[in-house]
């Protein structure tokens, strides 16, 4: 039996579904859960990371510090993981991490500006921390780009490199050729390729499967899909599936299934759906944490919510430029008040 | 508040001034071009350390004299050029004034490294201080500056956060190496010039294609604000700064409660960058705006023979 490493993200990427809002108590009760579950990673933050709690994306209930020392004091046998995009987070926040004792560090950027993660890949690399790097926004790729992008990345020090699907727009065939020319490209120097589903297009558990049959050796759930818009890939659901694909997991199922109940119970107000935005924005290829922010504007100015998903995808609107939205529903907004 | 100085000399009576630009990147290219256009910046010699570099045949190509010596050249010369711009990255530009200090030269930083003097044309002024290091800042400072210092001069301003997006085709490698830096510089220049102590810089390198036009978000937390004052006090900066960058527009004004949002979009006039490369363009036009100015301020001095 091949195995994969189970990613968690569920503390960060659920924030997004959150406004950046989750608690101390339901930080280290989720971590505990998890912890317990023998889920290898559990990763904390703000959803778009350290350093970005923001008016652009959203500010945080709780300060990146003691999000870290809270999920740290919880975590027993797990890893702790980090998210940091560069240019919203610096060394400085790297260094902290490191300090707070995060083992795994996850540097981001969109799909084909790898070389933005250079400086900070190489600073880890000197700490002596995991260091990942994860493509975003990653059907703006081709195969063969994603691929050049996640050798340069190996170059730079990455210890894992891998896609996420931000905005859940890829079909199982279209994980399987990225991933596979991924795996093919870094699969010699040993470096594990990590996929990281959303589920707007009610993809993200196939298209985990798909990704990990193709030779991804880190696949990304979060509890109950916690995550923006119809969510992630749900946890507790990947994990029994590539068991019986023939992926082990080391994970135990009971323990599992609870961690996912309490997340239910305590970290949202209700799981991920599959709606009408989530649908449209994963066709549209623009990332789900959009969504609060174009339901707030498009309400106030009376425009259909729709139509600014697409009109953002037309744009290319990559995660971290949410005020492109303001922009766009006034647009929308004036061209409907013209004769 | 502070005003703008400005310097009405015209070409016509300003001799010109001798300038080198160290760093042939696209950012070095641009200012290439913008001294060639100018009528009182002379290029002196544009320095590289590739001597098969795009930059270099690029001024060699307008008539500039080239080397690939880098900063030696620079400081062999037999006159000290009147201004040295420095495009090359904010790691060396400590050195490269380490090394011109000592010399009557003025030295324009466009890298975001902190050193110099920091100008914002709109509000600082122009004027170089007496120890002749210029710093630009960085894009999103040169762009969002003039709209938090608009706001803070009218209203208690809380917090400042800009937000700005540039192209990946014309992100050259200094500047993705020293996002920490544009980070802290863009965050320290908001304080210092806008006098908001609460701020936050965020850059996004966006791989859309075709290329993203440079683009800055200003959030700001501004207890009070008043729609229409808002918009009339942005309204104003933006044409201001028009004045020497055509290119930067107003796209969204709004104010909810006490949250106030200035998009502004930038495209270049330039011989040497794309539309969309507005980012460059407007740290380079600020650049050159210093410089000409300069170049004006010495020229009464040299006619009435008082020493600089």
């Amino acid at each position: 039996m091949r195995s994969v490493v189970i990613h968690d993200p569920t503390l960060r990427d659920g924030q997004h579904a959150v406004r950046h809002q989750l608690g101390v108590a339901a930080l280290r009760g989720y971590a505990e859960a998890a912890d317990a579950a023998g889920i290898p990673v559990v990763e904390v933050g703000h959803g778009n990371g350290l350093g970005a709690s923001s008016l652009q994306v959203g500010r945080a209930a709780v300060s990146d510090d003691e999000m870290l020392s809270t999920v740290r004091e919880a975590l027993r046998h797990s890893k702790m993981g980090v998210f940091m995009l560069p240019g919203w987070g610096t060394s400085d926040d790297l260094r902290k991490a490191v300090a707070h004792g995060a083992d795994v560090i996850r540097i981001g950027v969109h799909c084909t500006e790898t070389s933005l993660a250079e400086r900070h890949l190489g600073l880890l690399a000197e700490q002596g921390a995991e260091a990942h790097c994860v493509l975003l926004m990653s059907h703006m790729a081709t195969p063969a780009e994603l691929a050049e992008h996640a050798a340069r990345a190996v170059g730079y020090g990455a210890r894992a490199v891998g896609i996420m699907d931000s905005a859940g727009h890829f079909l199982p065939q279209d994980v399987t050729e990225r991933i596979g020319a991924m795996a093919e490209a870094v699969g010699p120097s040993g470096v594990p390729v990590i996929f990281h589903g959303h589920n707007n297009l009610g993809m993200a558990v196939a298209n985990s499967v798909a990704a990990a049959e193709a030779g991804a050796g880190i696949i990304d759930g979060c509890a109950r899909g916690f995550g923006a818009g119809a969510g992630n890939t749900q946890l507790e659901v990947v994990v029994p599936v590539l068991e019986r694909t023939g992926f082990g997991t080391g994970i135990d199922l009971y323990a599992l299934l609870d961690a996912a109940e309490f997340a239910e119970r305590e970290l949202m107000p209700a799981p991920p759906v599959t709606g009408s935005l989530s649908i449209v924005s994963g066709l549209a290829g623009v990332f789900s944490g959009f969504k609060h922010q174009v339901l707030d504007h498009s309400g106030r100015a009376g425009v259909d919510p729709r139509d600014v998903f697409f009109e953002l995808g037309r744009r290319q609107a990559i995660a971290g430029q949410e005020d492109l939205i303001v922009d766009v529903v006034a647009e929308l907004s004036a061209r409907r008040a013209a004769p | 508040m502070t005003v703008a100085e400005r310097v009405t000399a015209g070409p016509a009576t300003v001799p010109p001034i001798t300038v080198a630009i160290i760093g042939t990147g696209v950012i070095g290219r641009d200012l290439v071009g913008k001294v060639h256009r100018s009528t009182v910046l002379n290029c002196g010699l544009v320095a590289g350390r590739n001597p098969e570099s795009e930059g270099l045949r690029y001024a060699a190509g307008l008539g500039c004299p080239t080397t690939a010596e880098g900063i030696d050249a620079i400081l062999a010369a037999p006159r000290p050029y009147d201004v040295v711009f420095d495009a090359t990255n904010a790691m060396s530009h400590a050195e490269h004034w380490r090394l011109l200090q000592p010399l009557d030269t003025l030295l324009i930083d466009l890298t975001p490294s902190r050193v110099g003097r920091m100008v914002v044309p709109t509000v600082t002024g122009t004027r170089p201080p007496a120890e002749r290091n210029v710093s630009l800042i960085s894009c999103g400072g040169q762009a969002s500056i003039p709209i938090a210092h608009a706001l803070a001069q009218r209203f208690e301003v809380a917090y400042i956060e800009a937000v700005s997006t540039v192209a990946g085709t014309i992100a050259g490698r200094a500047t993705r190496l020293n996002l920490d830096e544009y980070i802290a510089t863009t965050q320290h220049a908001l304080t210092a010039l806008a006098g908001v102590r609460d701020t936050k810089a965020i850059l996004n390198i966006s791989p859309a294609v075709p290329p993203a036009t440079f683009r800055t978000a200003v959030h700001a937390v501004v207890p009070g604000a008043d729609p229409e004052a808002v918009r009339a006090l942005v309204d104003d900066a933006a044409e201001r700064v028009r004045a020497h960058q055509p290119g930067y527009e107003v796209i969204a004004c709004t104010v909810t409660g006490d949250r106030v949002v200035v998009a502004l979009e930038v495209t270049a006039d330039s011989d040497v960058l794309p539309r969309y490369a507005g980012n460059l363009d407007i740290i380079n036009s600020a650049a050159i705006l210093v410089a000409e100015q300069h170049a004006a301020r010495l020229a009464p001095a040299a006619r009435t023979g008082v020493g600089r």
